[in-house]
């Protein structure tokens, strides 16, 4: 899979514009105008969303303009622009992100413990290609050292999961 | 009381036992921060901020000022030894700090660029030092409208000077002020933007978006650009530092100049990372013998590092004296400042001088510090990026969605971290500048009141920015700042017939 720098520059350009847009709109159902009172809740967010909705544009005008200029350079027997990203980041990535995810996921459910210690096993052992017990004990290591400095140096409490409290931890 | 009796008063309150120690744990735990990937200046002090609510504000800045010292100079280490930048800052000190410690000469380089730092750094307290006072009184004169044309001033700087497309860094900016008005409107006391979702209602946490854009964004980086780092061995040889130190003079001229690119910067709100490459830029142009830039100058690690950490310090000075942050560092510890029930500002002079002056004093003794710990620790920082970025990574990771529940103990902002820290992956690989849009968060609200307030003083005319000669003066300036930079470099390009790209 590989994305196009002008496919992400589009993208992106779309999506803050549609954060422009979610900013009018909400901004219009608190009302942007005057009141005797000064400018109403929305004004400020309102004129703020529209400036964002205008260089959004810009943005995405900027990278047509970008693009067509490329691929003349490129007719014209130049060297094609580096892809955003080709197969091997893109799988890198990809790899990456579903990991951060599960560990999101395991950390809201079953406490920030368990989350980072599935996470650093599964990370040196699947990846790092460490032996099981060597990746188990970096990730139990590293629990223990948030658990001293946040919760007994610190007084932090963590987030817990359904685990925590049958080892008698609070 | 002059300034000097001030900063002597200073002194007193800076070292004490306590102080030193957090002065030494905070230029420690920046050093980490600033080798490690994914951990920098800006989240690593949002990461240490809940950490310091058991602590007195004092204390507090002290430990956060000396991390952000620490970052910096852990920044340059990873440049001139892995070609890792630690910080955007540091990208300059890349271009002939890596090619000089390949040949073989990493003591040499280290020490320009911590010897370099330092004088930078104390360049900069000194200005603030001069300033402090005349700037709290100069402040003083503001009403809201002259606050708000400082804001407009600090975003059209940013917008103006900053070496991103200027349309991009608008983006960047609106983003973070539609940001920072979703949840309780302070003046009118409605609820905005949630769009029904009851954990927006708080708002969103400017530190929660600075641990996901700095932390997770820069991780993701890492990731793509392959997960292995190559390092220049990086023993120190004592005799070879100070045969360096013995060479610093010889590049008075690059002192100078940096510094002075580096206080300017630091001041207006252009930050650190833009007057790092301009002055490696003006010290390319301006050298006319020796081998090339890119292959080892000295020049090109004095010249980034002095202005980077001039920069750096002088952050500091419109952050305490008007409330206005020049970098995303000095933002985010503006943060802290606020949390902590502290109004930055010019009353912030005059009724904590503890404060003020103790972080002032601070400032020479923790660069102090930090230039002889970092040379004494350099080999076993970057001892830590030889841990594999499988076994490192996930921890950095860890400690970055511990950080950001910490802030309020609220599971919403994991979530914010994930998003956040695609976002931040995606603007830096395109290029759009990340600090106006904390920037624009974390002054948000105060420019948006500042707005309001000077609206009901003139019933809605916009000419009450303009009404007198100091409010006036500051918009223009501001004018200035938003369209000169590109009026010239238009114009430089226009003169030398070269076809605009």
């Amino acid at each position: 899979m590989t994305v196009k720098v002008f496919h992400a520059e589009l993208g992106t350009a779309v999506a803050t514009g549609l954060l422009g847009v979610a900013g009018v709109v909400g901004a219009n159902e608190l009302g942007h105008g005057w009141t005797e009172s000064g400018p109403e809740a929305g004004y400020f967010p309102f004129y703020v969303g529209l400036i964002l909705i205008g260089a959004s544009l810009w943005n995405l005008v900027a990278a047509f303009i970008h693009h067509r200029r490329a691929q003349a350079h490129l007719a014209a027997g130049g060297e094609a622009d580096e892809p955003f990203l080709d197969g091997e980041r893109a799988r890198r990535l990809g790899i990456f992100i579903a990991a951060l995810l599960a560990f999101v996921v395991v950390t809201l459910t079953m406490g920030i413990y368990v989350g980072s210690i599935l996470y650093i096993t599964w990370s040196a052992w699947r990846q790092g290609g460490y032996r099981l017990p060597l990746a188990l004990g970096t990730g139990a290591g590293f629990a223990l050292a948030l658990y001293v400095i946040f919760e007994v140096i610190f007084k932090i409490p963590l987030l817990k999961g359904p685990i925590e409290p049958l080892l008698g931890i609070y | 009381m002059g300034n000097f009796d001030l900063l002597m008063h200073g002194f007193g309150v800076a070292i004490t036992p306590m102080h030193l120690m957090l002065m030494v744990g905070g230029v420690l735990m920046g050093l980490i921060v600033g080798v490690l990937p994914g951990l920098g200046a800006p989240n690593g002090v949002s990461l240490l901020i809940p950490l310091t609510f058991a602590l007195d504000p004092t204390s507090a800045i002290i430990l956060l000022s000396s991390m952000y010292w620490g970052a910096l100079f852990g920044g340059s280490t990873t440049s001139i030894l892995f070609n890792i930048p630690g910080e955007p800052s540091s990208v300059a000190t890349t271009f002939d700090g890596y090619p000089m410690a390949r040949a073989g000469q990493s003591t040499r380089a280290l020490t320009l660029a911590f010897m370099s730092a330092g004088f930078g750094a104390l360049l900069g307290v000194i200005v603030i030092t001069l300033l402090a006072g005349w700037a709290s009184n100069f402040a003083l004169r503001f009403g809201a409208p002259e606050y708000f044309a400082v804001y407009f001033l600090a975003f059209a700087a940013f917008v103006g000077m900053g070496s991103a497309a200027p349309m991009k860094t608008l983006v960047s900016l609106a983003a973070g002020l539609l940001l920072a008005s979703v949840g309780m409107d302070s003046v009118t006391g409605s609820i905005r933007l949630t769009f029904g979702f009851e954990d927006l209602l708080g708002g969103i946490s400017f530190l929660v978006v600075v641990i996901g854009l700095f932390g997770i964004g820069e991780l993701l980086s890492t990731v793509q650009e392959g997960l292995r780092f190559r390092g220049v061995a990086s023993k120190i040889d004592l005799r070879d530092v100070f045969k360096t130190i013995a060479e610093l003079p010889r590049y008075w001229a690059t002192y100078i100049r940096s510094g002075l690119i580096g206080i300017w910067m630091g001041i207006t709100p252009g930050g650190p990372t833009a007057a790092s490459f301009m002055s490696y830029g003006i010290a390319r142009s301006s050298s006319r013998k020796g081998a090339p830039f890119g292959t080892g100058r000295p020049e090109g690690i004095v010249a980034p590092e002095t202005a980077d950490h001039s920069a750096g310090s002088c952050a500091m000075l419109p952050m305490l004296a008007l409330g206005v942050p020049s970098s995303a560092t000095a933002a985010v510890m503006m943060g802290g400042l606020m949390i902590w029930g502290l109004t930055p500002g010019p009353m912030l002079f005059a009724t904590q001088p503890d404060f003020v002056w103790g972080l002032i004093a601070s400032m020479y003794v923790s660069n102090l510090i930090g230039v002889v710990l970092v040379l004494a620790t350099v080999p076993m920082f970057a001892a830590l990026l030889r841990i594999p970025f499988t076994i490192i990574g996930p921890m950095i990771v860890a400690i970055c969605f511990v950080g950001a529940y910490t802030v309020s103990n609220a599971t919403f902002d994991l979530w914010l971290v994930l998003i956040f820290g695609l976002v931040g992956y995606l603007f830096s690989r395109l290029d759009y500048p990340l600090a106006p849009l904390v920037l624009a968060m974390v002054l948000g609200h105060k420019a948006e009141n500042a707005f309001h307030q000077s609206m009901l003083l003139s019933d809605g005319s916009l000419g009450i920015f303009f009404s007198n000669p100091l409010v006036s003066g500051i918009m223009a300036v501001g004018i200035a700042l938003l369209v000169l930079p590109k009026l010239m470099a238009f114009g430089s390009r226009f003169r030398r017939r070269v076809p605009v790209e």
